[in-house]
């Protein structure tokens, strides 16, 4: 192996560790802290469960520990999930914080007074968790409106349990399932027992409570009416499955704590189902805006195949967001700004990224960003997948252009070539002319004089003579020498009188229609003259003996073009079978940035068809008609 | 100049003035026309279009000889000197000198006109019959073609196949070339040892097959039968 292969090895090498395989979205093995947080959920959960089933002071105990069992594992769970899939989002830990929560509450089975009143605490305090989960929901903080329905949330507590708490002997709680059947510990906090009072905070409470309940129903339910459809993916199944708790929630306040209805263990066991089924929701949110992004991802590689503009790309850009305001803007490194797909500059503010824009590129170069709602902040999957998807396109496209760019150079250089080489065939010419033939007329007179001077009779005039048929022959061979380097009209005249000389001098019949296109560069016209003198030879050579050759050369508005037809035996035109005659011409045609088409099929003749665009710089119409 | 006198009355002297700028050709000029001191003078000899142009203004001569490329731009110089020519001094006769055996440079300059107009190659310039023929001719107000340019001409179209030659005689077509070259009746009949009668006879029955006008102007004839010959499509010439 050479020492150009072991570096080259080498770099795939490096290539291969630039590329994060290990995106923590995807694929990742479990880590530590998460096994950690596994073993405390199992833990908790387990001795939760143990707590309850032995204190002796739960009315159900069997449900209250399945509850507590299964949303201990489903806020742990959850936890994860979000803590992986969204790290930039403290959502996750929230979750894990409402878990403990909950854990806490389970030591209101304890039938020891003081461990049962931490519990009941802990039950508020979860109670209060999973309103703060609700309202700051896809995000980790309350905002707006929302601390309306939080503040009733804490206002039930503070104005309505924490008095009962000092006037009760019997705590209730702040859910109906952990009511202690009779069995309750005496009330650690009791301060003066006032019934009376008692009765009216109790009242307070309730409707404190079902207000609370309400206003995180009517919360969840305006939000999930205006959210944009990128936001409902991820709200749906959180209100879902959120509603239904809320709901029992409220009507436990209404039924139990304000009418006085006595407990009831059917409302207990849809009220226990409700709060198992209520933490799925923010696992499933995140799963359905996944495996959106997934679809949206599949959706823009299908639509992306067909080289799509910068435009299209965008289109489906605010299509896939559904975001009719997202916008890609592109990265100029030397001028290190964006700029839109005009070139407008435009400035993003960097305390928005991720909120508004996210950049997308190779490693730490940028190329692009999406502009986006701010609402897609909360679905980084989803512009994650869209601006992949967007890069690659574009790139695809760069790519393109750079393959277009050097065939461009290739071809202007291969133009100057062609155009440096016609240009030294003429000089070659016009020094033969101006320089050897010149001063072979210049003999040829004086050997003229001489015979002249020789007389008319004798071995010396007859010498003379031969001599001069001979130099006559040297003549004509260097004329057509000369001629055959480069036809001194198309250089003088231009293509209509060159390709009229070869008319005239042709030697198989040809009809010659040629008009007056004016004069093109050289280096067009020498294409186009020798593209016809070429196709001429192919008519004379393959079309057969009775072929007729018609000539034509003309102009449009656009562009200079010709024509040689015959009625010949043509041939059967193969893809990628080209004579070498063909090619050649094809190759001339190419190197001036003209086309040349060949139509044949066998009987019915050849034509071949040519053009040449007219550029700026031609004179054409310069010619004057005589 | 006063009136155009006819060949065969012609006494005294051709004044001349010639046009070439390159000097191995004029001194072969030169050379070629010291031989005929009895019958031409050249008033100057011109390296350019320019001085041609001042020298013909300052003493307007009989015959201008003038070379197809000369400076300013070496293109057609001798061509414009012609045209130009043919405006301020039509009666002024032009031999265009040339290494061009392509016939359009023949017919370009007739299309200013052919009377008084003859195109020679240059290589013939020595030949004493031939030049002196031009100038007399273009003198006169007739037109000459170098017979090779003629040649070139008939040759490519007797390779074509279904050409009109191929209707003409083997005579007809000599005396068609013959024509194409301006020379007279006279002197086709006396290079094809024919009498002037017959060359009459055969030129009427080859403008007939080849649908041409006759035209009793020799040099009217020449362009006819020139561009008859140039004319490479299978249809006849343009009528003229």
């Amino acid at each position: 192996m050479n020492s150009s292969a072991v570096s080259r090895e080498l770099a795939f090498d490096q290539l291969d560790g630039d590329i994060e395989l290990r995106d923590p979205a995807f694929g990742a093995g479990v880590r530590k802290e998460d096994f950690a947080v596994i073993a405390l959920a199992f833990a908790g959960a387990a001795v939760a469960a143990a707590i309850v089933a032995t204190g002796g002071v739960a009315s159900d105990p069997t449900t209250v520990a399945t509850v507590l069992v299964a949303n201990i594992a489903a806020l742990a769970l959850g936890g994860l999930i979000w803590r992986r899939g969204r790290p930039a989002s403290s959502f996750g830990n929230l979750l894990l914080a409402e878990g403990v929560l909950v854990f806490v509450s389970a030591l209101s089975g304890s039938a020891n007074s003081v461990v049962h009143l931490i519990g009941m605490l802990g039950g508020w305090a979860a109670g209060l968790g999973a309103t703060w989960l609700l309202l700051s929901f896809p995000g980790s903080r309350v905002t707006g409106a929302a601390w309306i329905v939080m503040g009733l949330a804490v206002a039930t507590f503070l104005v309505g349990e924490l008095p009962l708490m000092l006037l009760s002997p019997k705590v209730v709680g702040v859910s109906g399932i952990a009511n202690c059947a009779g069995a309750c510990p005496a009330n650690p906090a009791l301060a003066v027992d006032a019934p009376g009072a008692a009765a009216a905070f109790r009242h307070v409470e309730g409707v404190l409570q079902l207000a609370w309940g309400l206003g995180l129903l009517f919360y969840l339910s305006t939000t999930f009416a205006w959210a944009s459809h990128a936001r409902r993916r991820l709200l749906l199944p959180v209100f879902a499955t959120s509603a239904p708790f809320v709901a029992a929630f409220a009507i436990n306040a209404a039924v139990f704590d304000l009418a006085g209805a006595p407990p009831n263990a059917t409302a207990r066991a849809i009220f226990a189902a409700t709060r198992i089924i209520f933490p799925l929701g923010f696992i499933a949110g995140l799963l359905f805006a996944r495996a959106y992004a997934g679809e949206a991802l599949a959706f823009m590689a299908r639509k992306l195949v067909g080289r799509p503009s910068v435009a299209t790309v965008e289109q489906l850009v605010r299509r896939v967001l559904d975001d009719p305001q997202a916008r890609l803007v592109f990265w100029l490194p030397r001028s290190e700004q964006f700029v839109d797909r005009h070139g407008t500059p435009v400035v993003l503010d960097p305390a928005y990224e991720g909120a508004r824009w996210s950049a997308f590129g190779h490693g730490d170069v940028r190329v692009l960003a999406v502009v986006h709602d701010v609402v897609l902040g909360e679905d980084p999957e989803l512009v994650t997948a869209v601006g992949a998807a967007s890069l690659l396109a574009l790139d695809n496209r760069r790519l393109e252009h750079d393959l277009l760019d050097s065939v461009d150079a290739l071809r202007a250089s291969q133009r100057r070539l062609v155009g440096a080489a016609s240009a030294e065939r003429r000089k070659i010419e016009r020094d033969l002319h101006d320089g050897v033939q010149q001063q072979l007329v210049a003999l040829r007179i004086r050997l003229e004089l001489v015979r002249d001077l020789a007389g008319e009779s004798g071995g010396l005039a007859d010498r003379l003579a031969e001599l001069a048929a001979d130099f006559d022959d040297a003549l004509d061979e260097l004329r057509a020498a000369a001629h055959g380097i480069y036809p001194p009209l198309l250089a003088d005249e231009g293509l209509e009188a060159a390709l009229r000389e070869v008319a005239r001098r042709w030697h198989v019949p040809l009809n010659a229609e040629l008009d007056d296109v004016g004069r093109l560069s050289e280096d067009r016209e020498t294409a186009i003259y020798y593209c016809c003198l070429e196709a001429l030879q192919n008519v004379a050579k393959h079309a057969g003996d009775d072929a007729v050759a018609s000539l034509r050369l003309w102009r449009d508005p656009k562009a200079v073009r010709f024509s040689v037809s015959d009625n010949g035996v043509g041939f059967l035109s193969r893809p990628g079978a080209k004579g070498a005659g063909l090619t050649n011409m094809v190759d001339r045609m190419g190197a001036v940035g003209g086309t040349l088409a060949v139509r044949s099929a066998p009987g019915e003749g050849t034509t071949v068809l040519g053009r040449v665009t007219i550029e700026a710089s031609d004179r054409v119409g310069d010619v004057v008609h005589a | 100049m006063s009136s155009t006198p006819e060949l065969a009355e012609r006494k005294g002297v051709y004044r001349l003035v010639v046009a070439e700028d390159a000097y191995l050709i004029r001194e072969g000029i030169r050379s070629a026309l010291e031989r005929e001191v009895e019958e031409v003078e050249v008033l100057e000899y011109c390296p350019d279009l320019g001085s041609l142009l001042r020298a013909v203004e300052a003493d307007p001569p009989d015959v201008v000889i003038t070379d197809i490329r000369m400076p300013p731009t070496n293109s057609d110089e001798g061509i414009q000197a012609a045209a130009t020519l043919r405006k301020e001094h039509p009666a002024i006769g032009v031999v265009v000198i040339s290494q061009y055996v392509s016939p359009h440079y023949a017919l370009k300059l007739f299309e200013y006109g052919s009377a008084g107009r003859a195109y020679l190659l240059k290589e013939h310039v020595g030949h004493r019959i031939q030049l002196m023929e031009a100038i007399r001719e273009v003198a006169a107000g007739g037109s000459v073609v170098d017979p090779k340019v003629v040649d070139v001409l008939v040759e490519a179209r007797m390779r074509a196949k279904n050409s009109l030659l191929s209707r003409l005689s083997a005579r007809e077509r000599e005396v068609l070339a013959g024509v194409a070259t301006g020379a007279s009746n006279a002197a086709i009949a006396e290079s094809l040892f024919l009498t002037k009668r017959a060359v009459e006879k055969n030129i009427n029955s080859l403008f007939a097959k080849l649908d041409l006008t006759d035209d009793k102007t020799t040099s009217r004839r020449v362009r006819a039968a020139l561009l008859f010959l140039a004319d490479s499509d299978l249809e006849a010439g343009p009528d003229l």
